[in-house]
């Protein structure tokens, strides 16, 4: 293990993407402000060139620059990161060490995360280069909104939760975690809210923001009993610490307080509640990101505060001591979520509580965990890294068909708002390459062979079964560990979510398009693309996921 | 065949894939093709809308087919050779392999295998070439002969490639591609209800067959683990199984055949199969589709002579005879009434088809019974017998191709004479669907006769087959016919089973002289009976080529017979010669004495009596009936003048009024095909529709009434859940206000 203290050559070179994002962004800043402005040297007449201000440069003054560099950065630092986990030879990463504290960690799993965070929002980047403007409205609002200012500070927000979700991935203390949760959180809520002009958009971007602070407030509670109780915040710290004390009464309230705000990332129910509305009224591409890229991010918190600092098998028999409440929060938030689906209307609300409904599954995956070193499992800890595995590659591949699935309503938004079931009628007649696309996203949500949503699914369920039953060696379903049960509800949960998903498909193919809504939609190339590298993702890692399972299970080993 | 399976070193065989690729690759391209180049004129000139794709793709099949035989039969008997084109190992759990080749491409070669490649590839090629004469000369084919050709380079590919497939899977792939052909095909002229109802019947016909043939196939999985013909033909597996559940699997297998293949009961579609183009029935009926279950039945052989089989499946021998003499007799009786020239020739078929199965049945009964692995006497009668069925099915397929191409060229010409007629000083371009505007039935023997001095090669070819089907001495079938009735004999003395197909097939050789001169008198000799006959001429090219082809083949079936049982009777190491030992001299021979001096007295006069009734009844009692001369001033040319004459000499002597049979009870259930159609469909409706109504009684109710209550229930469900987030903030923080109590509650517990 190498490690690095201060600033040096290596460490830049170890932290290539995050700089590269941080680079990225001040680009973002600085470029498109050059200009011919001057500065006068107070007293004088002389006026220096100062290159900010004044008449911009006729290179840097094009709207669609900000975009053009946001996804520029985003894709060298994916490059970069996919370069990494390619290249890493070893589960050892590099420590980050500033001011003697362990800061940061990169190894194969916080690499991971950092791809699916910039997989997500390098698409959303593309997605978003000819479309900001979102909702039904009067062309003449683009023209208002394509102005670069309003350009530049998009990206700029984009690139900031970037940030913020390396930070979370790479942070070995509970409070650099704290920061770039918030630095992402507060990044994703202006997001939300960024078309100001329509009222969903502000609405749900207030509410978003709102019941985020309420549980970013309980989180923060939640971290200072934490660190009453270990006097540090240093996950290697509290991990011994737990070792040594256990579970007091503090320490249990102060893991349930942290919790709930890792719970309203992932919009876990019954703090889900905001993620509709802001789904709804988020323009798509933000919406997608929300529902891939902020998720992994709460999932990764909750894995970092479940799994390193609550030694799983802190209970006699070998499970952890979360795991009943883990399994409740699963169980209801997995079927919430396909229920409250099952009457929606709008395809973006829809969207928005199948997520809740995947957020469940990975809350199963994770209680599975809890029980890993159940007597019936031979060797544990190749049992908790399968779990931990499929959980990465079903994060992975959710966002291709998820944030696919957004991207098409977008290219719907662009023609007049896809608020209502019925705007996607007609379809697969009006567009049958977005139909398409649209349906295999589905049908890869719903868990249907040979999509990736199969394979991450059934690799999901397996883990669980394989965790719950240990090598087979059972007489009877009932010695097996009752985290079994989540699997089969996951089962039928999938069953009921097929009802949604097909309907689209049965909408688009079967009934005849809205008043108004004939023939293609409106262009735009590179939502196009972003939904054609969605689908081609959601279509080849279904095939061929062997080499990211691979991947997935190295990362999962660096975890430990 | 039996345990010799010797490779032959080969370099035709490398090639032998591209004898079913070539056509397979050719369907696409020219469906392609036509698609893009409708209309256009040096597509329909040059290319004949595809037909001149076709052809040289189907003489490319056909050149290395026969290299591939020639290159076989030098090599000498019983070799077989097995190509893997791609094979999968299939690795079981305690990581042995149980199964290496699950899935494997090869080309299997034996006698049978021989013997049908030629007919396929020879036939297939020459009903291209008469296609483009009668295809592409017709109107109501205009911009459309690319959909025809393209469908049928499929179909001769299906046929090609289930002939040379290495396994009973395979065999079933190019059989099922084959249905959709002939589905394709028949309904070639869609916009027809009777053609699309036509293709509608075949398909289902023979897909009544098809599922019994997958049970039977599943059946012989069960039994071998394996479908490749190197397995399942391995004296040592076969051994090893039971009797009894093989015969069941073979008796499934031969109830696809019988589908296949238009036998009782299952033979209804092939009237109706007509409605497709002349050339389609061709195809069907001689090179292809018929054929196919008979290949079936003949790739069962290894089963029935496999020695620990010994006297096991003579019940499926006697079922497969049976129904072969039960359908030879009815159909050929239908046969009797039909006017339509095409449908005549169809019930003939089938008749036919249904000799080669009882031959077939008698040979396996004999290859079943008797000790012919090491006795050289009953070595020979098996031989002998299996080779008298093939042989015959030769000499169907190429009487029967030829007779259907005349019959095209007959009916072709007479819509020309016809439409010259009515239409000749109408120039404009409408007069495309007259084909179905007026009443003029040009296929109706009614509405012939007396084209024997207007069509010469035509009705050369036409006498020629008929005397092959007929079995008049010296030509085509009369070589295998005698030996198929002859062995059927031999097995009813041993087995008094097999009196019923025997009898069945003596009496269906009269029958067979009766309807083919009563068709060919009825269409060449007599009167013209209508103005169009009068004025046929014979002038479309291309048609004539296979006709005349056909016509020499058929005449010199004696020496192709001299090569046959040379080959089949041969030493299984013999080698083959023009002469020689055992060379064609030798077999010729051997083929003359088997029918002329037969030691076996029986036989001797068993032939002779078939030969007289074939021969001699049945035409002398169709002259009686149909014979007449032509039009004063004509004459046929003179190989056809003398039957002309004598059959109206007969027709005036011996003269009868028919009329009272002709409006009999039993005539009129032959014209309505013995009610067997009015059976099916009142039993389809009694039944099936009957069960198909509680089955939609119980799929609404039971099916679909518990998926909607469980949907409706969980909309209900939905609603009231949806209903919580009511869009306050505040409440939003209230219900996660209540969560983290939960889950302080729940730690509490815990702890």
């Amino acid at each position: 293990m190498s490690s690095h203290n201060g600033f040096d050559s290596a460490m830049i070179e170890t932290l290539g993407p995050e700089l590269t994002v941080f680079v990225g962004l001040l680009l973002i800043m600085i470029v498109p402000n050059l200009g011919n402005g001057t500065f006068r040297i107070p007293g004088t007449s002389i006026r220096l060139p100062w290159l900010f201000g004044g008449t911009r440069f006729k290179a840097v003054a094009s709207p669609r620059l900000p975009g053009l560099l946001a996804v520029l950065t985003m894709a060298l630092a994916l490059f970069q990161v996919v370069w990494y986990l390619l290249d890493a030879t070893s589960a050892d990463g590099q420590d980050i060490i500033a001011g003697g504290i362990l800061i940061f960690k990169v190894n194969m799993f916080s690499r991971i995360f950092e791809a699916i965070f910039f997989a997500a929002l390098l698409l959303a980047a593309i997605a978003s280069l000819d479309r900001l403007p979102t909702g039904p409205q009067k062309s003449d609002d683009i023209d208002v909104l394509f102005n670069n200012r309003r350009q530049a500070d998009f990206y700029i927000l984009m690139l900031t939760s970037a940030l913020g979700m390396s930070v979370v991935a790479l942070a070995q203390d509970l409070f650099v975690l704290f920061v770039g949760l918030e630095l992402a959180s507060f990044s994703t809520y202006v997001l939300v809210a960024f078309h100001k002009e329509s009222r969903a958009g502000s609405e749900g971007g207030a509410k978003y923001f709102i019941v985020g602070s309420v549980a970013s407030a309980v989180g923060l509670y939640g971290l200072s009993m934490l660190y009453l109780w270990a006097g540090s915040l240093q996950f290697d710290v509290l991990a011994t610490t737990w070792a040594e004390k256990g579970a007091t009464s503090l320490s249990m309230m102060a893991l349930g307080f942290v919790l709930v705000g890792f719970a309203f990332k992932i919009s876990a129910a019954p703090f889900h509640f905001a993620a509709p509305d802001a789904y709804s009224g988020a323009n798509s591409p933000v919406a997608g990101v929300l529902a891939t890229a902020s998720k992994a991010m709460g999932m990764l918190g909750l894995m970092r505060v479940l799994l390193i600092i609550t030694v799983p098998e802190a209970n006699a028999d070998g499970s952890a001591v979360w795991i009943g409440l883990l399994g409740v929060l699963a169980a209801v938030t997995m079927t919430w979520g396909n229920i409250a689906a099952l009457g929606s209307e709008n395809p973006k609300r829809m969207l928005a509580y199948s997520s809740v409904a995947h957020a469940g599954y990975m809350l199963a995956a994770l209680t599975a965990i809890g029980a890993w070193n159940w007597g019936l499992v031979d060797n544990a800890g190749d049992a908790m890294d399968v779990v931990v595995a499929a959980l990465l590659f079903h994060m992975f591949v959710l966002v291709f068909f998820k944030l696919g699935a957004f991207l098409v309503l977008g290219v719907l938004e662009m023609e007049g708002g896809a608020s209502r079931l019925s705007s996607l009628a007609g379809l697969g007649k009006r567009e049958p390459l977005l139909a398409v696309a649209m349906f295999l996203f589905m049908i890869s949500l719903a868990g249907v062979p040979p999509m990736a949503g199969f394979l991450s699914k059934l690799l999901v369920i397996m883990g669980i079964v394989e965790v719950a039953t240990g090598t087979g060696s059972l007489s009877s379903i009932g010695d097996a560990h009752w985290v079994w049960w989540l699997a089969l509800l996951m089962v039928i949960n999938s069953a009921i979510s097929m009802f949604y998903y097909l309907r689209i498909g049965v909408v688009m193919y079967f009934h005849e398009p809205e008043e108004g809504r004939r023939g293609p939609l409106a262009s735009g190339a590179s939502i196009r693309v972003a939904i054609a590298l969605c689908a081609i993702g959601t279509v080849a890692f279904g095939l061929v996921g062997g080499e990211l399972i691979d991947l997935c299970r190295d990362a999962a080993e660096s975890l430990r | 065949m039996g345990g010799t399976s010797e490779t032959i070193s080969s370099t035709f065989i490398e090639y032998a894939i591209f004898i079913v690729l070539l056509p397979m690759l050719a369907f696409p391209i020219i469906l392609f093709l036509g698609h893009i180049f409708n209309g256009n004129q040096t597509w329909i000139k040059s290319a004949k809308e595809g037909g001149l794709i076709a052809l040289p793709i189907m003489v490319a099949s056909f050149i290395l087919s026969m290299l591939l035989i020639t290159e076989f039969i030098g090599a000498g008997t019983g070799s077989h050779h097995i190509g893997n084109w791609l094979s999968f190992g299939w690795i079981s759990e305690d990581g042995m392999t149980i199964n290496e080749k699950v899935f494997g491409v090869g080309i299997y070669i034996d006698h049978v295998t021989v013997m049908l490649l030629f007919i396929a590839s020879f036939l297939c090629m020459l009903i291209n070439i008469f296609s483009i004469g009668y295809m592409n000369t017709d109107p109501v084919n205009d911009n459309r002969n690319h959909r025809f050709y393209a469908e049928f380079v499929l179909f001769c590919s299906g046929m090609l490639g289930m002939v040379l497939a290495d396994s009973f899977l395979w065999l079933f792939i190019f059989w099922e591609l084959m249905g959709l052909c002939s589905y394709l095909l028949i309904g070639f002229y869609y916009e027809k209800p009777s053609a699309a109802y036509a293709a509608k019947k075949a398909f289902l016909t023979t897909r009544v067959g098809d599922v019994f043939l997958v049970i039977g196939l599943v059946m012989l999985w069960n039994l071998f683990d394996s479908l490749d013909y190197a397995v399942v033909f391995n004296e040592d597996l076969i051994a090893q199984v039971d009797p009894g559940q093989l015969q069941l699997a073979l008796g499934m297998m031969f109830i696809g055949a019988v589908g296949k293949s238009a036998q009782f009961p299952l033979h209804v579609w092939l009237p109706d199969a007509m409605e497709g183009p002349t050339p389609v029935s061709a195809l069907i009926h001689a090179a292809t589709m018929v054929n196919a279950g008979l290949y079936l039945v003949a790739r069962m052989f290894p089963f029935f002579g496999a020695e620990s089989m010994h006297g096991e499946l003579v019940d499926l021998a006697f079922i497969i005879a049976a129904i072969g003499g039960i359908t030879a007799v009815m159909a050929a009786a239908i046969a009797f009434v039909q006017d339509d020239l095409k449908k005549v020739l169809a019930y003939s078929t089938m008749s036919q088809l249904a000799y080669i199965f009882t031959g077939l049945g008698a040979a396996l009964w004999l290859a079943n019974t008797l000790d012919w692995h090491t006795d050289d006497k009953a070595h020979g009668i098996v031989v002998v017998a299996f080779g008298a069925a093939l042989f015959h099915l030769f000499n169907h397929a190429m009487a029967k191709g030829m007779l259907f191409m005349a019959s095209g060229s007959v009916i072709h010409e007479m819509h020309h004479a016809h439409h010259d007629m009515h239409h000749h000083d109408d120039h404009g371009d409408d007069h495309h669907d007259d084909h179905h505007d007026d009443h003029f039935d040009a296929q109706s023997m009614e509405n012939m006769g007396g084209l024997a001095s207007k069509m010469p090669i035509t009705a050369t070819a036409m006498l020629v087959g008929s005397a092959s089907i007929m079995g008049l001495p010296l030509i085509g079938g009369f070589w295998s016919k005698e030996g198929i009735i002859a062995n059927a004999w031999r097995v009813a003395l041993e087995d008094p089973r097999f009196f019923l197909p025997a009898a069945c097939v003596l009496i269906g050789a009269a029958m067979t002289g009766f309807y083919m001169s009563r068709m060919w008198l009825k269409t060449f000799a007599g009167k013209p009976k209508t103005e169009v006959a009068a004025n046929v001429h014979e002038h479309t090219p291309w048609i004539p080529i296979p006709l005349v082809t056909l016509t020499f083949v058929s005449l010199s079936s004696v020496i192709l017979a001299g090569m046959m049982f040379t080959h089949w009777a041969g030493e299984p190491n013999g080698g083959y010669a023009f002469f020689g030992e055992k060379g064609m001299l030798k077999g010729l021979i051997y083929e003359f004495e088997h029918v002329f001096v037969n030691p076996d007295a029986f036989f001797f006069v068993l032939t002779y009596v078939a030969i007289f009734i074939g021969a001699i009844v049945g035409p002398g009692l169709a002259m009686a009936l149909y014979g007449g001369s032509l039009k004063d001033g004509e004459k046929a040319k003179p190989w056809m003048q003398p039957i002309i004459n004598l059959s109206s000499r007969v027709n005036a002597k011996r003269g009868f009024d028919n009329s009272a049979w002709a409006n009999s009870g039993l005539s009129n259930a032959l014209k309505e095909r013995l009610y067997f159609d009015k059976w099916y469909d009142a039993a389809m409706l009694k039944l099936v529709a009957g069960f198909a109504n509680i089955s939609a009684a119980f799929d609404r109710n039971v099916v679909d009434g518990t998926i909607k209550t469980i949907e409706s229930t969980s909309q209900k469900i939905s609603t009231q859940v949806r209903r919580l987030t009511t869009g306050s903030a505040r409440d939003y923080i209230m219900m996660a206000a209540l969560g983290v109590l939960v889950i302080y509650l729940l730690l509490e517990v815990m702890i």
